[in-house]
């Protein structure tokens, strides 16, 4: 009897093989592989990235030395505009918090909002401060410059304090030193990264989905959620809007959600899928149905987004309606990336034993 | 069959005895598995991350009461599992060691649900069989020690127990597998399996969806039938490589701790006597002593309270993993009667869960930071269990009850919030589905055993 049993075993096991292999020959999906997908985001997209912010904050230095030597409003508005482009820049970095981004804490001594101004106030009066301090967090980085270049008597304590000046371009020179560190850890990490193709929750491709979700989540909770009022039963905080100064929150915003779509799409200029990115993986594992869903919804967003006129804080404060509508919008692509998308590539999050469920 | 039959059923021969061999080589392997297995645990830094860290635990429904010691004292209950766990090798103080084991483990696996493991129930239920056999009558310290309980024979179903329970897991294992996910879609492993198609020389195989299949088939097919192989001399050593090859493959794949280890070493149970003896024998020539001389096997201490309270078991373990079809909706969606029944490594589960606190004074609402409450784990499951969600907004609301929050220049004094979710969850690999409404209030709804039908119905 036991004997039948095994061959009974045998044959199912045969016949299964044989007609599931049978099955579609015809269409037959390439293979997909995920160290060229490392590869890529590694080659085409992390790097440039690191690339682009350093010439951006170079030519931001630059333009600050200039109006450094002459302090007027046309060298301010330079500085301003050289400011915009690296704050649109670090959009793409505040992604990859892993490997030596993580190791450095430059996302969070890079990218902190919003900034204590009473705290940058202070230090710049009082003198004596030591920026790497963990109390100071609130007082660098590419949010206080917004503060120190845009507050409403920015020009006249530039002419007027040195020390006002020297903060700033001490905050600027914070993050190139940060990023020359980064940038050169970046270029040994990159072997690490593209080798690191398993499923274990400490594997580059785990750590990329992971961040790439959280980095999501963060937009829509810190860009928009939290002023808006979201996480404080509907009451606004208009202190917490980023870039308030400048007014440059919805390009923020628009920016990152066009880098975290970049990044989905394999290449940071596409809407479409054209990289070996997330987008092909889903494709390949025969969900196109999700990953076009993905990328119409990014569409969206950034149409919606395009859609407003006026300032963040005006917009909030006489058309919270419509931003709800985004606010929306950017919540439902959290289900499609978090859920269905990490759950078809089969990522584990946890780092204990697991046994499926 | 003649499996289940020969385990169990033969009350006369449940009662015949036997070589001790097989129950002494049994300690001894669990034993050092068990050791392996909490010093793994400790060097991970688990307890730290598990117990110490959160701020909330999801306890089992009844067992509420148990609660994790304070800071490291929570380190407690595992140095005295390793202490025992030497003990249950060496065969000193064996019952108390075993004991303590027992209720030392179990304790820190009710501690919250969120670690749920089947081969954790598994080792607990073992440990608890184990306080049960006198492991300790032979080659032993306590043998040593108290010559007049050493013995060389041992009554069946000390060791008929230990096979019964394994074959538990197994063929339950196998049953849970035959559903159309498995069989007919190749899901979960579809989804587990492309994901390692790094793997040199046998990853390009691994994202074709015909292995899947081999592979859902072949697991069934193996948990269904591997005790029946192990149990008839004939093929039992065939089986046995499969045992081991099976569980080598899934400790490869999949992060499923020791869980293979065990399997591999506690099958061992199965083999024959006189390969128990050989190794006995080999264990007690290096230890300069003279080999197991088995006497007359025959039967002794009939006790009817014995037989009542194996058999009561017996039924328990094999009612509690059919005990979801007392329950309406689908098994994997809503989870009812999931636990505690084998099924592993069946079904790849994710959900997305958004927490509104809703002032009913003012009907104003915030959504809740679960990073604030939870752990990563912690959130991550109870986001696709429904008794979990119900726990959670409990905590939700005892957190924010009579509190005052203040945002800009508004106070709010919360009085009896209510707390309402929006959640998603996406079931081996399907798009992700409505898995709770918005409209319920959370803190409302009963936390007991009876069907949640405030769960959304799942849509194949």
């Amino acid at each position: 009897m036991i004997k039948n049993l095994f061959k009974y075993l045998v044959v199912i096991i045969a016949f299964v093989s044989i007609t599931a292999g049978c099955k579609k020959p015809a269409v037959e999906t390439p293979d997909f592989d995920k160290a060229e997908l490392l590869g890529n985001v590694a080659a085409n997209i992390v790097l440039p990235s690191l690339n682009d912010f350093d010439a951006k904050l170079s030519a931001l230095k630059l333009s600050f030395e200039v109006f450094e030597a002459d302090r007027t409003l046309a060298n301010l508005e330079v500085v301003r505009i050289d400011w915009k482009a690296t704050y649109s820049s670090w959009q793409t970095i505040k992604i990859f918090d892993f490997g030596p981004v993580l190791v450095n804490g430059f996302k969070g001594s890079t990218g902190t909002f919003p900034s204590d101004t009473t705290q940058i106030q202070s230090n710049i009066s009082n003198g004596g401060y030591n920026l790497a301090s963990a109390s100071n967090v609130d007082a660098i980085g590419l949010s206080a410059l917004d503060y120190l270049l845009y507050q409403p008597t920015a020009l006249d304590d530039f002419v007027n304090n040195t020390s006002y000046t020297v903060y700033t371009s001490e905050l600027i020179e914070k993050i190139i030193n940060e990023l020359t560190v980064v940038n050169s850890a970046w270029t040994s990490y990159r072997s690490t990264f593209i080798a690191s193709t398993g499923t274990e929750t400490t594997s580059a491709f785990s750590l990329l989905i992971n961040e790439f979700n959280k980095d999501y989540e963060l937009s829509k909770n810190a860009k928009l959620g939290i002023p808006l009022g979201k996480q404080s039963l509907g009451i606004q905080l208009p202190e917490y809007i980023e870039a308030r100064n400048s007014a440059y929150s919805f390009d923020l915003l628009r920016h990152s959600m066009i880098s975290l779509q970049g990044l989905y799409n394999g290449d940071i200029n596409s809407s479409s899928g054209s990289g070996v990115g997330f987008h092909e993986y889903l494709i390949h594992l025969e969900r196109s149905d999700l990953a076009n869903d993905i990328n119409s919804k990014f569409n969206s967003i950034i149409a919606k987004i395009d859609s407003f006129q006026n300032s963040f804080e005006i917009e909030m404060a006489s058309n919270q309606s419509e931003l709800d509508e985004l606010y929306n919008l950017i919540q439902q692509q959290v289900v499609n990336l978090k859920t269905d998308m990490t759950s078809a590539f089969g990522v584990l999050i946890t780092y204990q034993d697991n046994d499926g469920d | 069959m003649m499996g289940i039959s020969s385990l169990v059923s033969k009350t006369d021969s449940i009662y015949k005895n036997t070589s001790i061999a097989p129950l002494i080589i049994f300690r001894i392997i669990f034993g050092a598995l068990m050791l392996f297995g909490i010093s793994r645990f400790l060097y991970k830094g688990w307890v730290q991350q598990l117990y110490i860290d959160p701020q909330y635990h999801f306890g089992y429904y009844g067992f509420e009461w148990v609660n994790p010691l304070e800071g490291s004292l929570m380190y407690i209950p595992f140095v005295l599992m390793i202490v025992a766990s030497i003990f249950i090798i060496v065969g000193f103080l064996y019952r108390y060691s075993a004991f303590v084991f027992f209720i030392c483990f179990t304790y820190v696996e009710l501690l919250d649900k969120t670690n749920y493991l089947n081969h954790y129930y598994f080792v607990s239920l073992m440990s608890f069989l184990m306080v049960l056999v006198p492991a300790n009558r032979y080659f032993s310290i306590d043998a040593m020690l108290w010559t007049r309980i050493k013995r060389t024979t041992t009554q069946q179903w000390h060791i008929g127990i230990l096979k019964f329970q394994l074959a538990v897991v197994y063929i339950f294992a196998g049953i849970a597998k035959l559903n159309s996910d498995w069989l007919l879609d190749a899901q979960p492993l579809k989804t587990w399996l492309q994901a390692h198609h790094n793997i040199p020389v046998v990853g390009g195989l691994l994202q074709e969806e015909w292995v899947a299949y081999v592979f859902s088939w072949f697991g069934c097919g193996y948990d269904l039938f591997i005790v029946f192989f192990l149990l008839g001399r004939k093929y039992r050593k065939y089986a046995y490589v499969f045992v081991v090859v099976f569980h080598f493959i899934t400790w490869c794949l999949f992060p499923i701790g020791v869980f293979p280890w065990v399997m591999i070493f506690s099958t061992i149970i199965f083999f024959s006597i006189e390969f128990h003896e050989i190794v006995l024998n080999w264990f007690l020539k290096l230890f300069k002593q003279s080999a197991l001389v088995v006497e007359d096997v025959k039967s002794i201490d009939k006790r009817k309270l014995t037989l009542y309270f194996v058999s009561l078991y017996v039924v328990i373990q094999l009612l509690v993993p059919f005990r979801y079809v007392l329950y309406s909706g689908d098994l994997f969606w809503n989870e009812e009667g999931y636990r505690f029944s084998w099924r592993v490594m069946l079904m790849h589960k994710e959900g997305y869960a958004t927490f509104y606190l809703v002032d009913s004074k003012t009907g104003r609402e915030s959504e809740i930071n679960n990073a604030k409450f939870l752990t990563r784990t912690q959130e991550d499951q109870m986001a696709t269990q429904p008794d979990m969600i119900l726990q959670y907004a409990q905590i939700l609301k005892n957190h924010y009850d009579g509190k005052t929050l203040h945002y800009g220049n508004s106070h709010f004094k919360i009085n009896n919030p209510e707390i309402h979710a929006r959640i998603y969850v996406s079931l081996n690999g399907r798009r992700s589905q409505l898995f709770v409404d918005k409209k319920h209030d959370l803190t409302t709804l009963k936390y007991d055993l009876k069907h949640r039908n405030w769960v959304e119905p799942f849509k194949k």
